[in-house]
């Protein structure tokens, strides 16, 4: 495909109700197009730039909180990185990790968007030398 | 505006960049730049030594090859970037971002610049998540 | 097809990759990835008990655990990182021990640079290839029948006969033509041995110019000098069963390989320096107006703590002795140092890279150097042994396993 060419993957939250099935079904459903491919984690969707964003959009409408999306470098199906060549390539565990996450990023968007206030978590210092000095002396 | 995300293949810093507005720099952009051009062949990635060699503009020849392959993928994207994000000690790093080293580089780099950077903390639980979704979106708003 | 378990960090952006991937694929091996899920990753490196700070190490860690536990399935492993990272110089030699002492895979380490080339690591591929494929030949302890061994290093070219296991011809010369060294050293063997080269039932090669010999002399045999010395340097020592390391200081690169019953199970050749070899001495030796056949005998009456000569490089090294040289210093002083200074990068330099098993077996045209024997028995602490014949180890190694193919 030319440089227009865009890869998404976009991936469901584990507490999500959606299923990549689902999903798939309903990127076809749009008619614009671009492939989908079912995932583990959600779908792959490729196609020409302007028509995958517009999936994007759509998508993002309709699960606003429950579905991640970002490009992906490769192609569908790509053999450099296909995990039946070589065995999982290292950004798989990345991917497996971040989708751990989602659930925790979904709490925060929807507080977000209900324009609730955030506390910065404050940096921990460590325990003065002096007053560890002091419980150590203590308990001797 | 341009901002560049760190780790550069965080799905959630690329889809909360892009949903508040903004273009995410990421690691996928010169890796695709690189796996499309098919009159290169040395996959998986096409980092070619050229590209190794052009990291030497980021760290000098006694750096490890993988450090200057890798700067010479995220560089020129900090190089352009009007802000940063990076997620600090993100338990994930794996892939592009396997070595410490380059990203402990990375971040010397966006500091270096000095664009308006945003570090937050990899969030432990509802509150803290809450608190890097708020800081990120207060951040990328006060950028326009 | 043979699966070799790549563990790794920084290969994909040394532009290295696809390099190693070919070479392994041109001795028909394909690199393979152990898969591992994120969960993995956490509970590997706490088994482990070591945690790097780089998240591409703890994955390689995760792997080897993969491997140690049987859960994916390889036939050798190769782990490589790139050159001058610290940490990952780390993991790889802790992971080769891990390998080793939890599997009976051959495993191979080799640090990058991003200049790196497929044919650098083709030997390497090639015996971890030989080591899973060849069990049967490389089983061989007795050589049977009349058989010819040839090998055609970088710097010289032998070739020996064997009968019933003795050897009956023998001979060397400094490589030039890869084919005319090699057809002059195998008709004089043959001379000695008293036998017509359509006599000879099987033929085997080894060395670099091993390829065109294969064909040149229609050989049975084919094979990298990694396995063929191994078995060569364990017949001539006759250590045939057990442990062992051999050391052979080359003509452009050192190995040092640990064996199990003459089999290797973990190999180092020179990788990035070369200054360290065999060649460092030749040029010592010319700049002294010796022969090289002399500046081990030279070097035997010297005392090397004399002259300082501890450059890592030989152009650095051969700078030293000109600066030796010129305070005045004893030729033997000078021959002793030079010999010392190999013998301390080839422990600082090889040997780091493996478990040193014993006894130690030094072979090579450079053990002929007593000087450099002595010089790695005080380095190491222990004097090697060198068997007799002992630069005939690749020709004696090629005559002995070629025999299994009658």
């Amino acid at each position: 495909m030319s440089e227009e060419r865009e890869t998404r993957i976009f991936m469901i939250s584990p507490n999500s109700m959606t299923t990549p099935d689902q999903l798939v079904r309903e990127i076809h459903a749009m008619g614009k197009g671009v492939t989908a491919k079912e995932t583990c984690y959600g779908t792959l969707v490729e196609g020409p730039r302007a028509l995958v964003r517009e999936v994007l959009a759509t998508v993002r409408g309709k699960h606003p909180y429950d579905i991640y999306s970002k490009v992906r470098a490769y192609p569908t199906g790509d053999p450099r990185r296909c995990r039946a060549q070589h065995g999982t390539r290292p950004g798989y565990s990345q991917l497996e990790a971040e989708w751990e996450l989602l659930p925790l990023i979904q709490h925060g968007l929807i507080c977000s968007d209900k324009g609730e206030p955030f506390e910065v978590p404050k940096e921990k210092d460590k325990l003065p030398a002096e007053e560890f000095k002091k419980i150590c002396e203590a308990i001797r | 505006m341009k901002i560049f995300i760190d780790p550069p293949n965080s799905l959630i810093l690329f889809d909360l960049v892009e949903r508040f507005g903004h273009e995410p720099l990421g690691a996928m952009a010169p890796i695709q730049d690189r796996i499309d051009k098919i009159e290169l062949d040395m996959p998986p990635m096409n980092v070619t030594l050229d590209d190794v060699v052009k990291g030497l503009k980021y760290a000098g020849i006694e750096v490890p090859s993988g450090i200057r392959g890798r700067l010479a993928l995220w560089g020129p994207l900090i190089d352009i970037a009007d802000a940063a994000i990076t997620m600090s000690e993100p338990p994930f790093n794996f892939g592009c971002v396997g070595c410490e080293r380059s990203n402990e580089m990375v971040r010397y780099l966006i500091r270096r610049r000095g664009i308006p950077h945003l570090i937050i903390g990899y969030p432990e639980d509802g509150d803290e998540a809450k608190a890097v979704v708020g800081q990120i979106k207060e951040f990328l708003e006060g950028l326009k | 097809m043979i699966k070799i378990a790549q563990l790794s960090c920084g290969s994909e952006y040394s532009s290295v990759q696809s390099e190693i991937e070919k070479a392994a694929q041109s001795v028909g091996a394909k690199v393979v990835y152990p898969d591992v899920s994120y969960a993995d990753v956490n509970d590997a490196v706490k088994r482990f008990g070591f945690r790097p700070r780089s998240p591409q190490l703890q994955l390689m860690i995760a792997r080897a655990v993969q491997l140690a536990d049987e859960k994916y399935d390889a036939d050798a492993v190769f782990i490589t990182t790139c050159f001058r990272c610290a940490e990952a110089a780390l993991v790889r030699n802790e992971l080769r021990r891990f390998i080793q002492e939890n599997t009976r895979l051959p495993v191979v380490t080799y640090s990058f640079t991003e200049r790196l080339k497929a044919a650098q690591l083709l030997t390497r591929m090639e015996a971890l290839v030989t080591i899973v494929t060849r069990k049967d030949v490389l089983a061989r302890e007795r050589q049977t029948g009349l058989t010819a061994g040839i090998d055609s290093g970088s710097s010289t070219t032998k070739a020996l006969i064997m009968e019933n296991n003795k050897i009956i011809g023998k001979d060397w010369t400094t490589s030039g033509d890869v084919v005319q060294s090699a057809t002059s050293v195998l008709e004089n063997a043959m001379k000695e041995a008293g036998v017509e080269l359509k006599q000879i039932e099987a033929i085997g090669v080894t060395g670099y110019g091993r390829f065109t010999l294969g064909r040149h002399f229609n050989a049975k045999l084919v094979q990298e000098e990694l396995t063929v010395n191994s078995k060569g340097a364990v017949w001539l020592a006759d250590r045939q069963r057990g442990e062992a390391t051999i050391l052979d200081i080359g003509g452009m690169d050192n190995k040092a390989i640990t064996v199990r019953d003459g089999v290797p199970d973990n190999f180092t050749m020179g990788g990035i320096c070369a200054g360290a070899s065999g060649r460092f001495l030749e040029m010592t030796s010319k700049r002294l107006k010796i022969e090289i056949e002399d500046l081990g005998r030279l070097a035997d009456k010297g005392n090397w703590r004399n002259a300082k000569m501890n450059s890592y490089c030989s152009v650095f090294g051969i700078q030293d002795l000109v600066t030796s040289l010129g305070e005045g210093k004893h030729f033997e002083d000078v021959a002793a140092a030079a010999c010392h200074s190999v013998a301390e990068q080839v422990y600082e330099q090889q040997l780091q890279e493996i478990d040193v098993r014993h006894p130690i077996i030094q072979v090579g045209g450079t053990s002929l150097i007593s000087g450099l024997v002595t010089a790695v028995g005080e380095v190491l602490g222990e004097r090697p042994i060198v068997p007799p014949h002992s630069q005939y180890i690749g020709a004696l190694g090629g005559a002995l396993l070629s025999s299994g193919f009658l």
